[in-house]
């Protein structure tokens, strides 16, 4: 919710005059407010008033230019806006609108549920609050669970200036040893923040509401990423299948060839030309005309001779036709 | 067969040999421009030990070169019209298509493990980007050349770096994402680096890297794989052809 913060002081001294049993606190949360001018006796006289006072405040409280009074997570779109152990908020520009010189603007940043812890202590002890929880032990079991950190000086977040792209990183320091370092928040916590006006003798003049819970994702560790096969792709599949079965099909066609071609039945000695190798002819001069010509020696069947005794004569492939 | 039926059958086997000697002569090259890996991306396969594509283009280089050789020897054996070099040249042939099968395989198999989906390089790049060890070195030096050349960052997105534990983030807790992720001016400074660091989207690069390296052993694989499948159905084709020739020799 927007308020516009002088007209509701102002609007408070106005009531007050009326109402002189209000009592003025630096509490300025609106619930206490209602809940004064309600429960007072002289409610009744003066409810007119305070009703047009209501409606007016009202009017200002939508109609007023954007001036927050909490901590509230920067506008822009930044990837780490709200990482696992750091935030990233607006700068408290126009938060203190009181002058205040010398003055700084502290940041409360912590578990939400240390709010109640943290509001406690402020009002209850007297010492300096800024070294209640140093950084280093305030998230350990048994500690405070918030720490305090410096945004800046009052007067470099004036009020007529409202830059909106300016933003302030907690946890920009990491995990870092000073009291009040602007260190990393736990992994995966619910936090909250506040602003705190300091003077320069470090007592506390003001504060601001308590944000939003913000919600810091946890941190997830990389054995979470499982690595193993997703799925098979399409290519993948069909090029094993016809590979495996283009080689079976080849296997198979090889071992028919072998088997057809040196297992062949006889039937084929059509195709093949038996080698004649001799021919028995007739001679009738064996025992008593060897040294002579033999004249008994057929001449119709020179030729014949010729043809089948002489290896120059036999066919020498079986693919030459003849 | 009659004689001119055989000389036909022969002409087919020797064009078919010499097609298939052109193809396997290619898919040499092919597999030399695979393994040479012009794209440097070997560690993001290596690291994990899955290298198979590479391993794969290996053999496609022995296998490519080989059937070049044996279809010129299938190509003599035909002309010399003899039954033995044509069986030498057969059993040859098939061994070696059963090893171009099994790198066609094997690369379109370690494939689906290594970019089936973004997992296993994102948790790569988590694990060992930053660390000190040698494929530490190796991933961190490809990663930061991939984010820069191609501008990207993360696997799917810089938030790869915010959402899970890193080396990285224990080692530079105060950085959300390496400085590669930031766009740089051309003179190799960081455009903006107050705003790169928180995120602001004008100032890093916030596509993802997984796209282009998927793309890459992709392309890879498909080369190998693809390429070797149809050399291999080319082949199929000539050695049934040269068994038909083979059993009407002689």
């Amino acid at each position: 919710m927007k308020n516009s913060l002088p007209s509701l002081q102002l609007l408070l001294i106005g009531v007050d005059s009326y109402l002189p049993g209000i009592l003025l606190s630096t509490d300025t949360s609106q619930v206490d407010f209602y809940s004064r001018i309600y429960l007072h006796p002289c409610y009744k006289m003066k409810t007119n008033t305070v009703i047009s006072l209501m409606s007016l405040m009202s009017i200002w409280m939508w109609t007023g230019e954007g001036q927050i009074f909490q901590p509230e997570l920067t506008s822009n779109a930044f990837l780490a806006k709200v990482t696992s152990n750091t935030v990233i908020l607006k700068q408290p520009y126009c938060v203190f609108n009181q002058p205040c010189p010398g003055c700084e603007i502290w940041l409360v940043a912590g578990l939400c549920s240390a709010n109640g812890t943290f509001d406690a202590l402020v009002n209850s002890s007297t010492t300096n609050i800024l070294s209640l929880s140093p950084y280093p032990t305030a998230f350990n079991p048994s500690s405070n669970n918030f720490f305090l950190t410096r945004v800046g000086l009052l007067s470099d977040f004036p009020c007529n200036q409202y830059p909106n792209d300016r933003y302030f990183v907690v946890g920009a320091d990491g995990i870092c040893s000073g009291v009040n370092c602007n260190g990393v928040l736990p992994d995966g916590s619910t936090v909250c923040f506040k602003y705190l006006l300091i003077d320069a003798n470090r007592t506390l003049i003001n504060s601001s509401n308590w944000s939003g819970n913000i919600t810091l994702p946890k941190l997830l560790p990389l054995q979470t990423i499982y690595d193993g096969l997703s799925a098979r792709s399409g290519a993948m599949v069909v090029i094993t299948t016809i590979l495996c079965v283009a080689a079976a099909l080849l296997l198979l066609l090889f071992l028919i060839m072998l088997c057809v071609t040196c297992c062949r039945p006889t039937k084929k000695d059509s195709k093949q030309i038996s080698v004649m190798n001799s021919i028995r002819i007739p001679r009738y001069d064996t025992h008593n005309l060897k040294e002579r010509v033999h004249p008994y020696d057929n001449p119709a069947y020179q030729s014949d001779l010729k043809n089948y005794s002489t290896s120059s004569t036999l066919p020498k492939n079986g693919a030459r036709k003849l | 067969m009659g004689a001119g039926a055989l000389t036909c059958l022969m002409f087919v086997v020797v064009a078919l040999n010499a097609i298939a000697a052109a193809a396997g002569l290619a898919l040499f090259a092919v597999a030399i421009w695979v393994a040479v890996d012009g794209y440097k991306l070997y560690p993001i396969s290596g690291v994990s030990g899955k290298d198979d594509i590479f391993a794969a283009a290996w053999i496609a280089i022995f296998t490519g070169f080989a059937f070049f050789l044996t279809c010129i020897f299938g190509i003599f054996a035909a002309l010399k019209r003899s039954r033995a070099l044509m069986m030498v040249y057969l059993i040859i042939m098939f061994i070696i298509f059963l090893f171009e099968c099994a790198s066609a395989i094997t690369a379109a198999t370690n494939r689906d493990y290594l970019v089936g989906n973004s997992n296993l390089v994102k948790k790569q790049m988590l694990q060992y980007y930053g660390q000190d060890s040698i494929q530490g070195k190796q991933i961190t030096q490809t990663w930061n050349r991939v984010m820069e050349q191609v501008e990207c960052c993360g696997a799917d997105s810089p938030e790869d770096w915010i959402l899970y534990n890193s080396t990285f983030k224990q080692i530079y807790p105060t950085y959300n994402w390496p400085l590669s992720c930031c766009k740089r001016l051309s003179s190799f400074e960081l455009q903006d680096p107050a705003g790169c660091k928180v995120g602001l989207t004008s100032t890093l690069f916030t596509k993802g890297c997984f796209n282009y390296i998927e793309s890459v052993l992709s392309r890879y694989t498909w080369a190998v794989s693809w390429y070797g499948f149809s050399v291999l159905m080319l082949v199929f084709f000539t050695l049934v052809i040269a068994m038909i020739y083979f059993m009407q020799l002689e």
